[in-house]
């Protein structure tokens, strides 16, 4: 059996879908397909934040903010600066944004358009992306742990593990 | 999102379990073994939630768009532990190694089978409603159920922060081969369902 990084710490903050927490708890957000997990750290402070990113726009919903690129980036800025984090020490890292099939719908891949508007969104705050493991079409499991550095942990489906 | 009344909770469960029952059927012709169905759920599931309901292990899922007389009428999955999916095709095909690599043949007859099971899911449901419900061609997933699910729901859930999440387990002991049959109807369709819902249940006071 593979060991399973997001079970193996039952203390890890779930992050489920449209979620966020700021904090130095390990967190987690399992399963990302087409979702993406934001993580942004303050390598000076060793605090940070993540969003299980769903959708790229908000188109003005304030109502769950960690599920859209915009909001989710913005209410992940807001509480880190509340913390003291500033955006010079703050650095991101994308997991997830996969096509796992063809839609449907026929519409361009969800996955990629995320990837697009938090990279836009990033540009914009100035912050720089140190790190990234997005695209393809395979589910990955992300695990960080903010007390212990800017390492983001991802899982597949079939076991394989990396850090980013 | 409208909330569901109690009523309207168990009117779908009662024409889920009617669908899955059909489904089940199906499924234990085809394997020749006998098949236990839990009683559907039908349950409000916040997105933040999903986790708690389908996990990131490895999986084989095959995928159905619901069709028909209702465009773009939310999902109808099948799904099972990768392990549970090749003890079925094994059986199927007089197989019996478990070790393999998933393979075409595997692939065709995973499809096939999830393809008769919606099928009889929806012919069964669609009649009862007296309306025509197709299953789209199958889309086969082998990943992390997780995953899968999220690219429908960028689909279903663009604007609501909670789904209507049907579920029933399906388990052959004879074989140890579990899965799970999965509805994630669109709100529009929903909507429509229970209002046929309702007329139906008047007409029979």
């Amino acid at each position: 059996m593979d060991v399973n990084l997001s079970r193996s710490d039952p203390k890890a903050i779930m992050i489920g879908i449209g979620d966020y927490h700021v904090g130095v708890e390990p967190m987690t957000s399992i399963g990302l397909g087409s979702c993406i997990g934001l993580i942004l750290h303050d390598t000076r402070l060793g605090i940070g934040g993540m969003a299980h990113i769903m959708l790229p726009e908000s188109g003005g919903k304030r109502d769950r903010p960690g599920k859209y690129a915009d909001t989710a980036i913005e209410v992940l800025m807001k509480e880190l600066t509340a913390k003291g984090c500033s955006k010079k020490t703050l650095q991101a890292k994308l997991v997830g944004g996969a096509q796992m099939f063809a839609n449907f719908s026929g519409n361009l891949s969800i996955g990629l358009r995320n990837i697009e508007a938090i990279k836009m969104y990033l540009k914009n705050y100035e912050i720089r992306i140190t790190g990234e493991d997005i695209g393809g079409n395979k589910g990955r499991t992300v695990t960080y742990c903010a007390a212990n550095g800017f390492i983001v942990r991802v899982r597949r489906a079939d076991g394989a593990c990396s850090e980013i | 999102m409208a909330i569901l009344t109690p009523a309207q909770i168990d009117a779908l469960g009662e024409l889920g379990n009617i669908g899955a029952s059909h489904a089940a059927t199906t499924l234990s012709q085809m394997l020749m073994g006998q098949i236990e169905m839990t009683v559907p759920s039908v349950e409000i599931v916040d997105l933040a939630d999903i986790y708690k309901h389908v996990t990131d292990d490895l999986s084989a899922l095959v995928i159905f768009e619901m069709q028909g007389e209702i465009e773009h009428g939310g999902y109808v999955i099948f799904l099972m532990p990768l392990s549970s999916a090749m003890r079925m095709t094994n059986t199927m095909l007089g197989m019996t190694d478990e070790e393999r690599e998933i393979n075409e043949m595997d692939e065709s007859a995973l499809n096939e089978i999830g393809n008769i099971m919606v099928s009889a899911f929806l012919d069964a449901t669609a009649e009862l409603l007296g309306l025509v419900m197709l299953p789209s061609p199958p889309i086969l997933v082998i990943d992390m159920g997780h995953a899968a699910i999220e690219q429908l729901l960028a689909e279903v859930a663009m604007d609501v922060n909670e789904v209507v999440f049907f579920h029933t387990k399906l388990v052959c002991d004879q074989y140890a081969i579990n899965g799970d049959l999965l509805m994630l109807p669109e709100m529009t369709t929903l909507a429509r369902i229970l209002e046929m819902m309702d007329q139906l249940l008047k007409s029979h006071i």
